[in-house]
């Protein structure tokens, strides 16, 4: 196995391109480090892409923009989402609490781990892009289509994800976002997002509920029952119950952390938080 | 093998290193400093955080070839000039610990809350140290060292 530190992109896209499925992009190190003795045979060329300037966070035309490396306390602690519809990404943050790995552990590295992690889950309900770059280009993918079962993504040989961006979001929208795990720093069992428009009379303008870590599929999905629910609806903690309970029967994956049952019930307690919150912050960005 | 140079606690570090070798391993049994414990070796324990340029980090999930240039405290580097450090004198007063083997990292932890927060409340200590795991169950008496030391600490 052979590190590498290059300083130019075209110099780590050559690297991908000579390694393909033996060369692995690493940035914070936390997945790879934790998983290094699975991955020893499989990886020959591990590739450190922090000093490639990917480390950033700013608002560009009508996108919040994402540097890959840019780590999850940079997240937390950005201006640019201490307020407004924006701040969920740092409330996500937030639920991971371990300074520790929030202090390496990249946006990158979130986004290619199909599993149980926090980020893809509020990006999902966002309507995130993945842009992917290698030596032939950047093509940019919806997060949708970028999670493609437990553990996989869409990136090929060569390719790697180089940034996420955020649409941001119109007026009198909220997000929150709700978890069950273990302890503070034990990877999340169910967790789930919200992000929530409302119209000038107070109506659900348009809605996201998404859950992820729990599903059978493997990855983030969103909760579309849940979702039509609300549309078009005025919101109270009632309509907010019965779209929670909808989104409890998406089909949740049965392993040694939690039931499928269990876990569907979370999924409901976990939606309807997010909801309330997202809820509160729509109607505190209408009054500012 | 790549050789590369460390500076850890101000002093620099002259290693050959494997791609995959963690931080925590080389710190240990290369640079021979081993008051840094390893429990897990996958991030879930906290026994062997250090400092990396004032930031706590996992020192096993860190790759020892990625931390060159990063300025490492390890528990050796805590004391100055002979002087125990505010938090490691409020952890022997209030016994902050039974076994001993996560309190190098507790203490890791603890100095960059201090570091940046002199005055915590005790939700920040605990959250300072949600990471970490006591299996001696020590917690009551951690917090109390840790908030003891801020006391310390503000002392003329």
């Amino acid at each position: 196995m052979e590190y590498f530190s290059p300083r130019q992109l075209p110099e780590a896209y050559a690297l991908l391109d000579r390694y393909g499925e033996a060369a692995i992009p690493i940035a914070g190190s936390t997945f790879f480090m934790g998983h290094r003795e699975e991955l020893f045979d499989e990886v020959e060329a591990v590739v450190n892409i922090k000093k490639l300037g990917l480390g950033y966070i700013r608002i560009e035309g009508k996108d919040l923009r994402i540097g890959a490396t840019t780590t999850l306390n940079e997240i937390h602690r950005a201006p640019e989402t201490s307020r407004g519809p924006l701040r969920i990404f740092a409330e996500t943050v937030s639920e991971l609490n371990i300074c520790e790995v929030r202090n390496v552990a990249t946006i990158g590295g979130e986004v290619c781990i199909a599993g149980e992690v926090d980020m893809p889950t509020t990006l999902l309900a966002y309507d995130a892009q993945i842009v992917i770059g290698s030596s032939k280009g950047t093509r940019v993918m919806p997060m949708s289509e970028f999670h493609v079962g437990y553990l996989r993504n869409a990136l090929k040989p060569g390719e790697m994800v180089i940034e996420v961006r955020i649409p941001v979001p119109p007026a009198r929208t909220g997000g929150g976002f709700g978890k069950f795990e273990r302890t503070a720093a034990d990877l999340p069992i169910v967790n789930a997002a919200a992000r929530l428009t409302l119209d000038r009379r107070g109506m659900v303008e348009d809605v996201r509920i998404t859950a992820g870590a729990a599903t059978a599929a493997g990855i983030p999905v969103r909760a579309a029952a849940a979702e039509k629910l609300l549309q078009g609806k005025k919101p109270d903690d009632a309509l907010i119950l019965e779209a929670a309970l909808a989104a409890g029967t998406i089909d949740c994956v049965d392993d040694f952390r939690a039931s499928a049952r269990i876990r569907g019930r979370w999924v409901q307690c976990a939606a309807e938080h997010a909801l309330k919150r997202a809820l509160s912050h729509a109607k505190e960005e209408e009054s500012s | 093998m790549k050789t590369i140079t460390l500076n850890i606690n101000g002093e620099k570090c002259r290693v050959e290193v494997r791609a995959h070798w963690s931080l925590a391993y080389v710190i240990r049994e290369k640079a021979g400093l081993t008051g840094t414990k390893t429990g897990c070796e996958m991030g879930t324990c906290g026994s062997c955080t250090v400092l990396l340029n004032g930031e706590p980090v996992f020192a096993c999930l860190k790759m020892a070839a990625d931390a060159e240039g990063d300025e490492i405290t390890t528990i050796e580097g805590v004391e100055s000039k002979g002087q125990l450090h505010p938090l490691q004198t409020a952890f022997m007063e209030d016994h902050g610990m039974q076994c001993g083997f996560c309190t190098p990292g507790m203490i890791i932890a603890a100095k960059a809350l201090l570091d940046e927060h002199p005055d915590p409340s005790e939700h920040q200590v605990r959250e300072a140290i949600g990471g970490h795991l006591c299996r001696c169950g020590t917690y009551t008496r951690i917090v109390q060292s840790i908030l003891h030391a801020a006391r310390i600490a503000k002392q003329p």
